[in-house]
């Protein structure tokens, strides 16, 4: 009888339980979408991620269940490794280089190409612009290596030509940071345009009639109308670069390195590989590669709550 | 008249000349390397030896390809990545969007820890080690599954595919609803069909994820005839020597020879397929940056 009674009580008067099976059941289906998702993400992120735990044991690959807890041990040794602070340093140097000279460089384009009337032009710029951004590092590294080859590279002969001296930029010490910072501005400022210019496809074209009317030149225009309707994305992006400060770009720094640029140019991703991957020192390279993450997690939380007290818009 | 006078003063004028030659100058710049690399991959050996290709090849002739495609690993190279970026592209698309749609309901219980979990995937990467051991001990190395796996689902793609759904009025699916359509119905018949543009926009960022992975060879991949292009081309940039001697072409006695053709020539196939695919697909990746926004 209390069964029969029950679906007919009125939604107001269930328990928190009821709504909440009743919920589970209607959405049934939603449940089976999403959980392949899930399970993906469980096993090929979340389960990574637990395993970072052998950063705390001395891990034995060939039984893994002989391995011992060792506590923060593998971090301890990171610390006093003079050539992993190296790396750190290097990671540090060349990802705020990176952002300080890189991170500009699309803002000012979206700006310029914003004040262009020539749809067809700026289309085909655009276009091109970005088209770096789709090739791989492998292939960028091939035009690199190319351009700079010793004997044949034209920028070789360029810079012989200014400078009056055979640069080798790819095993120069001095040289081969800012050719990183060149060439990944190079590869990356097309595609942050295309970030900065959707943000200005949104801007209402009768707030620039109206300033027009009021008489303000198109430079006031843009410091006034344009440049306001972008900080939210240029917010957003300073924040998703500070997660990446970590990050001094793995892939090419991969593909373009060398021995002989070992001390500026080896940054702690390409450290974890070479410990890692090709020495199996799994626990200590693990215990370096979370370190690098758990800086990253805790800037772009510092950064996030910094530009939502700022009045801005967080990514979450 | 009078007033148009009044808009364009002589410093607009001037930056108006300035910015059409920048920005026709910047995309020279983006073009000429590729130019370049095309220009010398049809010109002859020893022309390339003593350098000074500018704009057009020096002594042309087709021998660059010809070595190219004897090499057996060009083949096996665009076949592995053939086979994984459509397998990839297909199952990860189809995934991301079965994931984001429940997402994108409100009333979906439990859906803020689920998006949080999808959401931190994206700020805490579990880094190299913990995911090659994962690989490992699941008994994917040497795998082509292991190429494919790893990199379905993405969390940055899932919130572009979110927020898009939830621009989708509600109103249609209700329709559908007093019909007895089931929300499994109802995704698969209405909602992906009217999101066909956002799914194109991430199949093809799926894509060329795909197509451009190198590293996932260097981790699992040992058997040569299962790299990835990029891997093979790689190989072939770094090896001179021994992919000229694989391509048949005879190395000379100098041990430095350079055969910039020989790359110039790898670099040009494996990239001729994104160039030409390119200008038919640019419009969806600006799509997709204009319907994700950066965020969900």
């Amino acid at each position: 009888m209390a069964a029969a009674a029950k679906p007919a009580k009125p939604a107001y008067e269930l328990s928190g339980w009821e709504r909440f099976k009743k919920d589970v059941v209607r959405d049934k289906w939603l449940y089976l979408l999403i959980l392949p998702g899930m399970l993906f993400m469980l096993i090929f992120r979340y389960i990574p991620i637990f395993g970072n735990v052998i950063a705390f044991m001395d891990f034995n690959p060939y039984n893994m269940w002989n391995s011992t807890w060792v506590g923060f041990d593998q971090f301890i040794k990171l610390f006093n490794k003079p050539a992993f602070m190296q790396t750190f340093y290097n990671t540090l140097y060349i990802s705020i280089l990176k952002m300080v000279c890189g991170f500009p460089i699309p803002i000012i384009l979206a700006l310029m190409m914003n004040e262009m009337r020539n749809m067809k032009f700026k289309k085909v710029a655009q276009t091109l612009l970005y088209l770096p951004h789709f090739i791989s590092w492998v292939v960028m590294a091939g035009l690199i290596m190319n351009f700079l080859d010793p004997s044949t590279g034209l920028v070789t002969a360029l810079l012989k030509s200014i400078t009056g001296k055979d640069l080798q930029v790819l095993t120069d010490k001095t040289l081969f940071v800012p050719m990183l910072i060149i060439t990944d501005i190079y590869k990356t400022m097309g595609w942050g345009t295309i970030i900065y210019f959707a943000a200005l496809s949104g801007v209402d074209p009768q707030l620039y009639e109206a300033a027009e009317i009021d008489g303000a030149r198109k430079w006031k225009q843009m410091i006034n109308i344009t440049l306001p309707a972008i900080t939210p994305t240029i917010v957003i992006m300073l924040i998703l670069n500070c997660n990446n400060i970590v990050n001094a770009g793995f892939d090419q720094i991969f593909m373009l390195y060398s021995a002989l640029v070992y001390d500026v140019a080896d940054i702690i991703d390409t450290y974890v590989y070479r410990i890692g991957i090709q020495k199996a020192d799994y626990s200590f390279s693990t215990a370096a590669g979370m370190f690098k993450s758990i800086i990253a997690l805790v800037m772009i939380l510092i950064v996030n709550f910094v530009a939502k007290k700022t009045g801005n818009e967080g990514i979450w | 008249m009078e007033k148009n006078k009044i808009k364009t003063s002589t410093g607009e004028k001037i930056f108006t000349v300035f910015n059409y030659a920048f920005f026709t100058l910047l995309c020279l710049v983006m073009l000429y390397p590729f130019w370049h690399e095309i220009m010398l991959s049809f010109s002859s050996l020893e022309a390339s030896m003593k350098g000074g290709i500018f704009l057009w090849p020096k002594g042309f002739n087709l021998d660059t390809y010809k070595s190219v495609f004897k090499n057996p690993n060009i083949y096996t190279g665009f076949r592995t990545t053939i086979i994984v970026t459509i397998a990839g592209t297909a199952l990860g698309t189809l995934l991301t969007a079965m994931t984001a749609y429940p997402l994108s309901k409100s009333r979906l219980r439990g859906g803020k820890v689920l998006m949080t979990l999808v959401l931190f995937t994206m700020i805490f990467s579990a880094g190299m080690i913990p995911s090659f051991l994962l690989i490992q001990t699941i008994g994917f190395m040497d795998n082509i599954l292991a190429l494919i796996l790893p990199g379905l689902v993405s969390a940055y793609n899932c919130i572009i595919m979110k927020s898009f759904f939830l621009s989708i009025p509600e109103s249609l699916e209700e329709s559908a609803r007093i019909d007895g359509a089931t929300d499994l119905r109802i995704f698969f018949s209405i909602i992906l069909p009217l999101s066909k543009a956002t799914i194109a926009t991430i199949a093809l960022f799926t894509a060329v994820g795909y197509w451009n992975d190198y590293f996932s060879t260097v981790l699992y991949i040992r058997s040569v005839d299962k790299w990835a292009l990029q891997a093979v081309l790689r190989n072939m940039l770094t090896n001179t020597q021994q992919a000229m001697q694989q391509a048949g072409v005879n190395v000379m006695a100098q041990t430095n020879t350079n055969a910039q053709t020989i790359k110039a020539g790898t670099i040009v196939v494996s990239t001729v397929p994104i160039l030409i695919v390119y200008p038919f697909v640019q419009k969806y990746f600006v799509k997709g940056v204009m319907i994700g926004g950066v965020k969900g």
